[in-house]
């Protein structure tokens, strides 16, 4: 599915604070698995999401997506990529304030021209799904954790996404809502969906619906190299 | 259900310019049926040789500017209200002012 | 159709947007349409004003001839109306006798010009709707004015000038000659000033030239000075509430460009969202470019239509204390609406595009955030 080639992620290059995120990391994430980067705080697991994601491009390295190089590609092309192939979940969730809980679903397909009217059925389907539909007109301060979180994965999900990232999504969720967050995911992943997460909490990286864990550490990748 | 936002913004903005082109039509008909009043008013500066718009009444260079004197200025009083820029700069003499 | 589907969907998050910050746009936009209210306000009323007097001067005498003693306007001799005569081209020229009196006891002043034809009788009056207003006069009254020698005259009252005339005879005392040379004292042989009809209007700047010449203590004022007086007067007139207005329109800027230039934190984090669930730099921006179009257009339809209301309904209420200044006798008048669709469309150009562009640039930085920088906050 997602194969990263030396991938090398430099910060703040020549610079006083310049800094390595990732070094050399070559990987293989197959379709259809659970993926797993375990590891400290600054490890690089975020940043490797995020190349992976086609959020950012390496300093050097190669990605590969489907077969495809897509490196090399303009702003404008990554981001249509990254709007039809992955879906992001993100630590703090990041929902936008002030609109409406199905607002914030629609939002990464607001710009994609599709009908208004098919993507708010979409919408409120996916917020269904998650037993939400009475929160759809909600702002989202006023819902709970575990409604934020929901809302969230429905987002990461209204472009009907092939790969789904999630950066520490349990990070600020109580066990109960972690055990959930873990059962939607293994749903999503029996429907065929990639799911990649980055987490250093064993409830995740232990959970039985995992197929790999890749271990970081430094920016480099620990253990086997190659996939599972 | 509920609406589209986006719907009122372009309801909002046909309502605007509807509302400017019924402005226009109106300031039309007000034109088309300004002309007796109009010739009314020619009519009377036609036939007392009128000169000026009666608009401001406070002093004969501002009531009559076409046929004042060339230096009007503060003729009429030195506390008089001033036509001319230099006047809301300069103030009137102090032995004239009261108090 | 999926650009037009892609816009309306930016437009709905755009209004949700703004819908946010409610009170402080609301605000925002209502100060807006004031300034535009504003400057639609004083372009309609000195534009109408202009075209008014343009229409209606047009019977206006092509010359006036003014005795000037010391500087100063003085009674102009009538033998100089046969010097006058002989200048080729002049055709009829006739003395005018008119003059000012104020009224102590209502602090007004009117306008007593002396009758045309067909002549009113002796001892009787015509008057403006602004001196029957102050006099509470009516036709039948009578109405005493005080000579030179300090002694009171009655006239009555014949007739009251139409409202539909108020804009040039509000304070009109119209009075049969003879009358008006014995109350101020105009010594036979003598006119306020005189007035020329020249044969053909190309010949009027030789003819003045003549006049200057034949007449050094005279001075011509032609028509089209009076109109270009008009011109002036009224872009001075608005020239100056454009200034104090300019304090105004500064005092907004900043606030504009502080509100748009300083995007807080908030803001940041949400393009920096968007970018990141998969909007493209060029959505963000078009994104903030619906949001200042939305509210600048609001502040333009809503300005400009308070505006045309203010001018041709309320007769510039709100102008009527800077237009008035100290006079007493304030015409009333509703001034025939004029629209010049390249003034609507300056108008449009000077509130619309600036703002916009006022709240685009300075968001082009922030939306040209990595979209991966949202996972490192």
């Amino acid at each position: 599915m997602v194969e990263l080639k030396h991938i090398t992620k430099v910060f703040n290059r020549n610079r006083p604070d310049e800094f390595t995120a990732l070094l050399d990391v070559s990987l293989l994430v197959r379709a259809g698995k659970v993926t797993v980067f375990k590891g400290p705080s600054g490890s690089g697991k975020t940043t490797l999401l995020s190349i992976i994601g086609a959020m950012a491009k390496p300093t050097s390295g190669r990605v590969f997506l489907e077969g495809k190089e897509i490196t090399s590609l303009s702003e404008r092309f990554l981001t249509e990529i990254r709007r039809r192939t992955f879906g992001f979940i993100f630590q703090q969730f990041h929902l936008i304030r002030g609109i409406s809980a199905i607002e914030n679903v629609m939002l990464p397909a607001t710009t994609t021209g599709e009908k208004h009217a098919t993507l708010r059925d979409r919408a409120l389907r996916l917020l269904d799904l998650f037993g939400l539909s009475a929160k759809a007109r909600s702002r989202v301060e006023w819902l709970s954790g575990g409604e934020v979180q929901r809302v969230a994965i429905a987002r990461a999900l209204v472009n009907n996404p092939a790969v789904i990232i999630a950066d520490e999504p349990t990070a600020h969720l109580d066990t109960r809502l972690s055990m959930d967050f873990l059962g939607i995911m293994e749903r999503l992943n029996a429907e065929g969906k990639t799911i990649i997460i980055a987490s250093h909490d064993p409830l995740v990286y232990e959970s039985g619906m995992v197929s790999r864990v890749v271990e970081m550490r430094d920016g480099e990748i620990r253990g086997p190299r190659q996939s599972a | 259900m509920f609406g589209r936002k986006s719907d009122i913004f372009f309801v909002g903005v046909a309502l605007g310019a509807a509302a400017l082109g019924l402005m226009t039509a109106h300031a039309d008909y007000r034109i088309a049926g300004a002309g007796p009043s109009l010739m009314e008013k020619a009519a009377l500066v036609e036939r007392l040789e009128l000169t000026d718009l009666c608009l401001f009444t406070d002093a004969r260079y501002a009531r009559h500017p076409s046929v004042a004197d060339r230096h009007s200025a503060f003729q009429d009083s030195p506390m008089s209200a001033e036509h001319f820029p230099s006047g809301t700069v300069v103030l009137p003499p102090p032995h004239l002012c009261p108090q | 159709m999926s650009l037009l589907e892609r816009h309306r969907n930016i437009i709905d998050f755009a209004l949700s947007s703004l819908g946010r910050r409610w009170k402080k746009n609301l605000a925002l936009t209502l100060v807006y349409a004031f300034i535009v209210f504003t400057l639609a306000s004083v372009i309609f009323f000195t534009e109408a004003v202009k075209r008014e007097a343009r229409a209606v001067l047009k019977g206006a005498p092509e010359i006036v001839v003014q005795r000037l003693m010391a500087g100063r306007h003085d009674l102009i001799p009538a033998g100089y109306i046969d010097i006058l005569k002989k200048i080729t081209g002049v055709g009829q020229v006739k003395g005018r006798l008119w003059g000012y009196y104020f009224e102590p006891s209502t602090g007004a002043n009117y306008t007593i010009v002396a009758s045309g034809d067909p002549p009113l009788e002796p001892g009787t009056i015509a008057v403006g709707q602004g001196v029957s207003r102050t006099l509470h006069a009516a036709v039948g009254d009578l109405i005493p004015l005080r000579g030179t020698d300090g002694a009171y005259v009655s006239f009555e009252v014949a007739r009251v000038f139409s409202h539909a005339s108020e804009l040039v005879s509000a304070d009109l005392i119209e009075m049969p000659a003879a009358d008006l040379r014995a109350l101020f004292g105009v010594p036979a042989g003598f006119f306020t000033d005189l007035t020329l009809k020249v044969r053909n209007e190309k010949e009027l700047v030789v003819v003045a030239d003549k006049i200057r010449r034949l007449l050094p203590d005279t001075r011509p004022i032609l028509r089209d000075e009076i109109l270009r007086t008009y011109d002036s007067l009224f872009d001075w007139r608005s020239g100056l509430l454009l200034v104090v207005f300019a304090g105004a329109v500064a005092a907004f800027i900043i606030f504009a460009w502080d509100k748009a230039t300083s995007l807080s934190m908030d803001e940041r984090r949400e393009m920096g969202v968007l970018k990141a669930v998969g909007w493209k730099t060029s959505e963000v921006i078009a994104m903030k470019s619906w949001e200042g179009i939305i509210v600048s257009l609001t502040a333009f339809f809503g300005g400009i239509l308070i505006a045309y209301v203010h001018v041709f309904f309320s007769s510039a209420l709100l102008f009527e204390p800077v237009l008035k200044g100290w006079a007493v006798l304030y015409p009333r008048f509703q001034l025939i609406p004029h629209i010049d669709p390249y003034q609507v469309l300056a108008l449009f150009f000077l509130t619309v595009v600036p703002y916009t562009v006022a709240t685009v640039i300075p968001s082009w930085n922030a939306a040209t955030v990595d979209p991966d920088s949202i996972m490192r906050l």
